[in-house]
């Protein structure tokens, strides 16, 4: 158990330090905005007749730091900010704390990604399986096939793709947005079923997208397991064909996990171009907002939620793996 | 249990080629050897000579990209299991014929405990009484020195490379199989251990009265615990025999040359005269006349065109054309 702690401290420190780093990217980006807005909004509340202190106060709010006071002065008051769940408020939906979007926006977010990584991995990974097996068979081919022109083609593409084919040639599903909004919000048949249609295109393309990746993966991975001496001695031993798929799948899977944790924290980076095509408003589409609007602080602010989720994602990825491979359990050599 | 019938195996004309850059090139050529019923056979030969090769065959289980081109090995009870196929060769390996790969180091699948693939063992082989067997592997851990139901809730990077090889060698003879081959069973061990598990495995071979294969490159190993030897070279049995006479009076000369190659145990280092040359490698085998001549002292003009063929004389087989005319070489007193 011991070396599972250790495994996670370690984690845990690093993702803290990355934390750091793109927290004080985001302080320097804001900071160094040209034309020094949050001077700017704090002199121009001072013009409007509000005292130094309030004004302090109302910038302070905006932007998560202090407009006046040392640069260092400014950075801590600014981490302080964040370490209390303050990440300001935003510019472009006055009155509404940046906080606040961002939760709204990752249930968009986070269901699609998970849905449909989860989704690719099982298919991809099954089929990689199946297709380093019958390497030689038609079926084998044509699967590594598939995965190599999949893997290939850029998501927004895939999502243009089905978009075109599932909206406009064969149109059996919405075109784009959450929900229709003409069902009242709850749990209930029209508004759930519809909130699964709108989410099919989103789910399909990120399976579509990475299912390629994961035959290639998966294929190479067994083909590495199938040349391990311990497949040849099982075989020697007559072990039945069922036991000995189990034995390669397992051990073929292991190294895919890392590559999963990678995946789904890059995907919610990912998101951007899916939502995009899609109008659905998670946490891609907030930062393409963001950025449109000038929103600095909202854009801090996914870029930090989208960390954490690389770092969540690494750690729970890693618990996963302790699970599965008893080495890493007992602290065996690999 | 008590049951015992020892099968007899006849491999004849035995070819096996892999497929390299340059064709298929055989690792065996024509090899032709019989294991008495109830005898253990060592196998000799430097490395690359086909010995691996040849005790894979024994299963039918020469890897891609190798394949039996010819020949049969006919084991009693089974048949010609270069014949078998599907389900029937499946049963046969384990269960029939027991077998300790090379590297017996690396035979445990490392996500298992070593009692978990006990069990798909017996699973995979209908065992119906599988506390029993569990009893059968704890006890067999215990007589070559290990705690058998601490190995049994081990994986395999808790054990030892010696304690590996000792689980690859009660997983081989857990099922009662009657034929056993061993590739270089005690590689990993110590001379003291190594000693013991092979003393363990000709004990068991008499209790169980088992037809046995031992493939190693340790002379002494064979000297100690074998009662047949065949020699291997570049593919090819180059001489077989009752394993005294073959190590007390060679008759191949790179059996002579393999023998007087050993350091004596107590004697003037001074005295080993290591071969020379290198044994070829699969496509360095020449394709007509003695794999030997490259390094032979008795090297004749037919040796360069005629690949000689095995003869019996006696008890002996020998594949050599200087052979049966008289030799007159210094027997070495130690291994008789
Ligand atoms: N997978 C393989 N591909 C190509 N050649 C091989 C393969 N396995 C063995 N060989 C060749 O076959 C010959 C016999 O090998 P092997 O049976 O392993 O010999 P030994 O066990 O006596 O060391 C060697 O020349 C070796 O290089
Ligand atoms: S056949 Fe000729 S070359 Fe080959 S071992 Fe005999 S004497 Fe030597
Ligand atoms: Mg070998």
């Amino acid at each position: 158990m011991n070396t599972v702690i250790r495994r996670l401290t370690g984690h845990l420190a690093r993702g803290i330090a990355m934390i750091w780093v793109v927290t004080t990217i985001s302080f320097v980006i804001i900071r160094n905005i040209p034309g020094d807005p949050v001077r700017g909004q704090y002199e121009k509340l001072i013009e409007q007749g509000m005292g130094p202190d309030q004004a302090e106060r109302a910038t302070a709010a905006l932007y998560g730091f202090l407009p006046t006071g040392s640069l260092w002065d400014q950075y801590t008051g600014y981490l302080n900010g964040l370490i209390h769940g303050d990440l300001g408020q935003s510019l472009s939906t006055p009155g509404t704390g940046v906080a606040t979007l961002i939760g709204s926006a990752a249930k968009w977010t986070v269901l699609p990604v998970l849905g449909g990584t989860l989704l690719s991995f099982l298919l991809g990974v099954t089929l990689g399986v199946y297709a380093a097996i019958k390497r030689s068979g038609k079926l084998g081919d044509a699967l590594a096939i598939s995965g190599s022109l999949l893997h290939g083609v850029p998501q927004y593409v895939i999502g243009l793709l089905v978009t075109a084919i599932f909206t406009t040639l064969w149109p059996i599903l919405p075109a784009g947005g959450p929900v229709d909004i003409s069902f009242e919000p709850g749990f209930n048949a029209a508004y759930i079923v519809s909130l699964v249609q709108h989410a099919t295109l989103p789910v399909l393309t990120y399976a579509l997208a990475s299912y390629g990746g994961w035959i290639l993966a998966m294929k190479s991975s067994v083909a590495t397991v199938l040349g391990d001496d311990f497949i040849l001695a099982a075989e020697l031993r007559g072990l039945k064909r069922s036991v000995l798929f189990r034995y390669i799948a397992r051990n073929a899977i292991l190294p895919l996990f890392t590559i999963l944790a990678l995946s789904l924290g890059m995907l919610f980076g990912g998101a951007i171009f899916i939502e995009t095509i899609f109008n659905y408003p998670g946490l891609g589409l907030l930062l393409v907002n963001s950025i449109g609007a000038r929103d600095y602080a909202l854009m801090g602010g996914t870029f930090l939620v989208i960390t954490v989720a690389i770092v969540v994602a690494n750690i729970a990825a890693d618990l996963l793996y302790a699970v599965i491979d008893p080495r890493v359990r007992t602290g065996g050599a690999a | 249990m008590t049951e015992s019938f020892a099968p007899g195996v006849r491999v004849q004309d035995l070819t096996v080629v892999y497929r390299t850059p340059v064709g298929e090139l055989p690792a065996l050529a024509g090899v032709g050897l019989t294991l008495a019923p109830g005898t253990i056979t060592g196998i000799v030969g430097e490395s690359g000579s086909g010995k691996s090769t040849l005790a894979l065959s024994l299963l039918n289980a020469v890897q891609p990209p190798g394949r039996i081109s010819g020949g049969s090995v006919e084991i009693d009870g089974l048949g010609d299991v270069v014949r078998l196929t599907g389900d029937d060769l499946r049963r046969a390996r384990g269960r029939q014929v027991g077998y300790v790969f090379q590297a017996a180091q690396n035979s445990l699948n490392p996500l298992k405990t070593v009692g978990k693939q006990l069990l798909d063992l017996g699973r995979s082989h209908d065992v119906a009484d599988l506390p029993a067997l569990l009893r059968e592997a704890r006890a067999l851990l215990g007589r070559m020195g290990l705690d058998g139901g601490r190995v049994l809730d081990s994986y395999q990077h808790e054990l030892s490379g010696g304690m590996r090889q000792r689980v690859g060698i009660m997983l081989a003879l857990v099922l009662n199989a009657h034929l056993v081959v061993l590739d270089e069973p005690t590689t990993a061990l110590d001379m003291i251990t190594q000693a013991t598990i092979l003393r363990i495995v000709k004990e068991v071979h008499r209790e169980r009265g088992l037809t046995t294969l031992i493939v190693t490159h340790d002379i002494g190993v064979a000297a100690e615990v074998t009662d047949s030897l065949a020699v291997m070279y570049g593919g090819r049995v180059v001489e077989h025999g009752p394993t005294m006479d073959v190590l007390g009076s060679p008759r191949h000369p790179y059996t002579r040359g393999l023998i007087r190659a050993i350091p004596r145990l107590s004697g003037d280092i001074g005295e080993a005269t290591a071969l020379p040359g290198r044994p070829p490698t699969l496509g360095t085998i020449p394709a007509e006349g003695c794999v030997f001549r490259e390094r032979c002292p008795l090297r004749m003009a037919v040796c360069d065109t005629v690949d000689p063929a095995p003869a019996a004389y006696g008890e002996r087989t020998v594949a050599c054309h200087a052979v049966g005319r008289p030799v007159n070489l210094a027997v070495r007193k130690e291994y008789v």
